[in-house]
């Protein structure tokens, strides 16, 4: 246990956001950070002229909730939208650097992006039923990868609608529209879309911003169940809400990485003062 | 690192006045209790029966100041959700607010003991030994209380290893005492009152280091408890190699 | 006086007038309603949808010019509006920012704006110049091209309003662009953009000028597209007139039909905008 304590003042004075287990006190889990799924090599990220993400490097743990937490503007969203390439939709973005998946570079343009959003699903701010009927929503994702008989559609619906707990509220009306369901259970028909597609991570922008708390705390308990099957990264205005669903936070600001730890370092013992000020509600 | 000011810098002025004001009541309860502490010693050491009496309704106040400050730690909880540095100070209050109100509760009993001893015992000469000891375990809770208001995780550690030398009095004391009720078996009853106010002084000694742990843990956010005085001092960052 | 009560005689100063603003629009747009049914509910009996036009001082119908007017119609907003969609849904959807999509955008508004005789001289120079006779075809193609900056522009409005998120959801899930604007810009902009080619319809059902350089008028029965077409408009211009009486009702009926056809247009346009859950 002692053993670590060393790089405690070390890791005061240095940016470096590596990853070394620390944590100190009775209850120090020794566990080795989980292989990363996702591994981020000096990433910058451009609109236009704006230098939006500078040079982030970071290693996401696979099978672990992962939230980004950090002022408007920080750059969280923009991070998290590199991950399924979905800036490309907007001709003046561009993203420089690496992110590795499993040891292949996503970014190069030799990955077909579409093939890359079937792995990697994202579900958004504000709840985005598509204009159809619950089911067409759900089949909708799974048709563009797999053709699917009657039967089998309609078991890949009702799983993923069960698996986003769902399935109890909506089986009865699975033929209405989805713009007709309340906000969170929009939103987790969203997740349940996503997840359809049977996805290996799952990218989640502020997923409960636009809930209602009792809403956000299904969507909440669902992050936690999610997390045995996918990778999941969040971008959260809620600094509880990281501190409550996720394993790892990294902390930004102003385009740049600042700190990232395991959640219960980070929020009990934050080695950067930005973090410190960010996290306690200072003005630093 | 983390200054004093620090807890004036939150967005919200009503959790900086929330926070400052549990920290100037920890200290006003600190100086309290080392004031009860005092007395008590002084009581014990003059035979004066009044202040032993005052010592002893003064108890009273410090279990109310524990009580409502318990309360309004629990009110910073459940309404601000404080993280980071704000956790900690909330969470190390609520420990060291323990331990004052048991060192409280040992200034009481050293006051009760005041009351028992008889002018013939105060009159043994190892009393002016149990008075020094006294004297000292004064100095440690004054310095523990000190490095919280100060937010010194250094003086912290420092203060804490003086606890040391009042386990070494203790044992001393203690070896003596046992030797006197050895040797005079009738005065075993009234000598118990000395080992009783002994205990309590050693008592009020760990203590006070408890408080030194929760300022550590406050300032560095290292769980220092249970841990040799070398570690200590190497987490409270007073030692030269540690400022690489 | 204060301050408040200033403001509250201001207040009801600025209501009044423009309540007697909107009186005054309204009174002449109900005058002209008031006519138009007095005139031409008189003139409205089954001979007009029977009888083709008759020659000077002889009474008949309207029925070659409601049929010539229908198929031109319909077939201008069969030219124009596939073209117009996906004009529209370029600009829109894949030419948002680009430089083309402003310059399309700048010139559908020029040719929203342009007199519409200026379109029927056009088609006369291109077409009927060049086919040697007044035509059917010509007067649609003069009619589509009308309804085409109509439709290009309410296309657009309408893919607009579809929020950026629903199709960046689409992409995300991994779905091309093409099948992103099939499957979800249309279905959720379906109502404004059928709303769109209705008002087009409105609008070209009414035209004369562009139809009198280019399908002329007939006074006989022809479904013929390569000769010259009988239609309501030209037929109200030139029956209004005429110093005949019977021409002179006619006109007013064909007036009064195309105006219950608008109307009946924008009814089923408002229908079919009205937002879900007001039913």
């Amino acid at each position: 246990m002692m053993a670590e304590i060393n790089t405690s003042t070390q890791e005061r004075a240095t940016p470096s956001v590596s990853l070394a287990g620390l944590r100190s006190g009775e209850a120090t889990q020794n566990e080795a950070r989980p292989e990363a799924k996702l591994e981020i090599r000096d990433l910058n990220f451009y609109y236009g002229g704006f230098h939006a993400l500078k040079g982030i490097d970071m290693q996401i743990p696979a099978g672990k909730v992962t939230a980004f937490i950090g002022p408007s503007g920080c750059g969280k969203s923009t991070l998290l939208r590199a991950f399924n390439r979905i800036y490309e939709l907007y001709p003046n973005q561009r993203a420089e650097g690496e992110i590795l998946m499993d040891g292949r570079n996503i970014l190069s343009p030799k990955v077909d992006k579409n093939l890359l959003r079937a792995k990697v699903g994202m579900v958004f701010q504000t709840p985005t039923p598509f204009p159809m009927s619950i089911y067409d929503n759900i089949a909708f994702g799974v048709r563009l990868y797999e053709k699917l008989s009657r039967r089998q559609m309609d078991e890949r619906v009702e799983w993923s609608l069960r698996k986003a707990a769902l399935w109890d509220e909506v089986k009865s009306k699975l033929r209405q529209s989805g713009t007709g369901l309340s906000g969170g259970q929009q939103q987790r028909l969203c997740i349940a879309r996503a997840i359809a597609v049977k996805p290996e991570v799952l990218l989640l922008d502020e997923p409960t911003s636009a809930l209602d708390p009792i809403s956000t705390g299904f969507i909440e308990e669902l992050v936690h169940e999610l997390k045995q099957d996918y990778t999941i990264v969040m971008v959260t205005h809620n600094m509880q809400q990281a501190a409550r669903v996720s394993d790892y936070t990294a902390f930004m600001y102003l385009g740049q990485l600042v700190e990232f730890n395991d959640t219960d370092t980070v929020f009990t013992n934050p080695a950067k003062k930005q973090t410190e000020d960010y996290i306690t509600g200072r003005y630093g | 690192m983390i200054d004093k000011k620090g807890f004036s810098q939150h967005i919200s002025r009503q959790f900086n006045e929330e926070l400052n004001q549990i920290l100037n009541r920890v200290m006003s309860m600190g100086g309290l209790v080392e004031r009860q502490l005092g007395d008590a010693l002084k009581a014990l050491a003059e035979g004066d029966k009044e202040l032993a009496e005052r010592v002893i309704r003064g108890d009273d106040e410090v279990n109310a100041i524990e009580v409502s400050l318990d309360d309004e730690c629990t009110h910073i909880l459940a309404r601000r959700q404080p993280a980071a540095s704000d956790l900690r100070l909330v969470l190390s209050v609520t420990k060291a607010i323990i331990d004052l109100e048991r060192i409280g509760d040992e200034a009481e009993r050293i006051g009760r003991m005041g009351l028992n001893l008889t002018e013939e015992q105060r009159q043994l000469g190892i009393m002016s030994d149990v008075v020094a000891m006294g004297q000292r375990v004064k100095h440690i809770l004054h310095g523990a209380l000190d490095a919280f208001t100060r937010m010194d995780a250094a003086q912290a550690a420092r203060v804490a290893e003086e606890d040391v030398e009042i386990d070494k009095q203790y044992d001393q004391i203690m070896q003596r005492l046992i030797a006197a009720m050895e040797e005079n078996r009738a005065a075993v009853r009234q000598t118990l009152n000395i080992v009783w106010a002994v205990r309590s002084l050693e008592r009020i000694g760990d203590r006070s280091h408890n408080i030194c742990e929760q300022v550590i843990y406050f300032v560095k956010g290292k769980d220092v408890r249970h841990t040799s005085f070398a570690e200590m001092a190497e987490e409270a960052g007073i030692n030269p190699a540690g400022d690489a | 006086m204060t301050i408040y009560t200033r403001r509250r005689i201001i207040n009801i100063f600025n209501l009044s007038m423009s309540f007697l603003t909107m009186a005054f629009g309204l009174f002449w747009l109900g005058w002209i309603l008031v006519t138009l049914f007095q005139q031409g509910l008189g003139a409205l009996d089954w001979t007009v949808f029977t009888q083709n036009t008759p020659p000077p001082g002889e009474s008949g119908g309207l029925l070659n010019a409601i049929v010539g007017s229908l198929i031109m119609t319909a077939l201008g907003v069969l030219i124009g509006a596939p073209l117009g969609v996906l004009a529209g849904t370029y600009l829109a959807e894949y030419g948002r920012h680009s430089r083309l999509a402003s310059a399309v955008r700048f010139i559908n508004d020029i040719l929203l704006s342009a007199p519409s005789i200026i379109v029927g001289l056009f088609i006369f120079t291109v077409v009927v110049m060049a086919m040697g006779s007044f035509s059917g075809f010509a007067g649609s193609l003069a009619l589509a091209v009308i309804a085409l900056p109509v439709i290009v522009r309410t296309t657009e409005n309408m893919l607009a309003l579809v929020p950026g998120r629903l199709r960046e959801a689409a992409a995300a899930l991994g779905a091309p662009t093409w099948l992103v604007i099939v499957r979800i810009s249309y279905r959720a902009a379906r109502a404004g953009i059928v709303t769109g080619i209705l008002l087009a319809v409105a609008r070209i059902s009414g035209e004369t000028a562009p139809l009198l350089f280019t399908a002329l008028n007939n006074q006989f029965f022809s479904a013929d597209l390569g000769r010259p077409m009988a239609n309501l408009p030209v037929t109200i211009f030139q029956f209004a007139l005429s110093p005949y009486r019977d021409w002179q009702d006619l006109a007013w009926a064909g007036s009064l039909l195309i105006t219950l056809a608008v109307l009946a247009i924008s009814i089923v346009a408002r229908v079919l905008v009205r937002p879900k859950g007001s039913k």
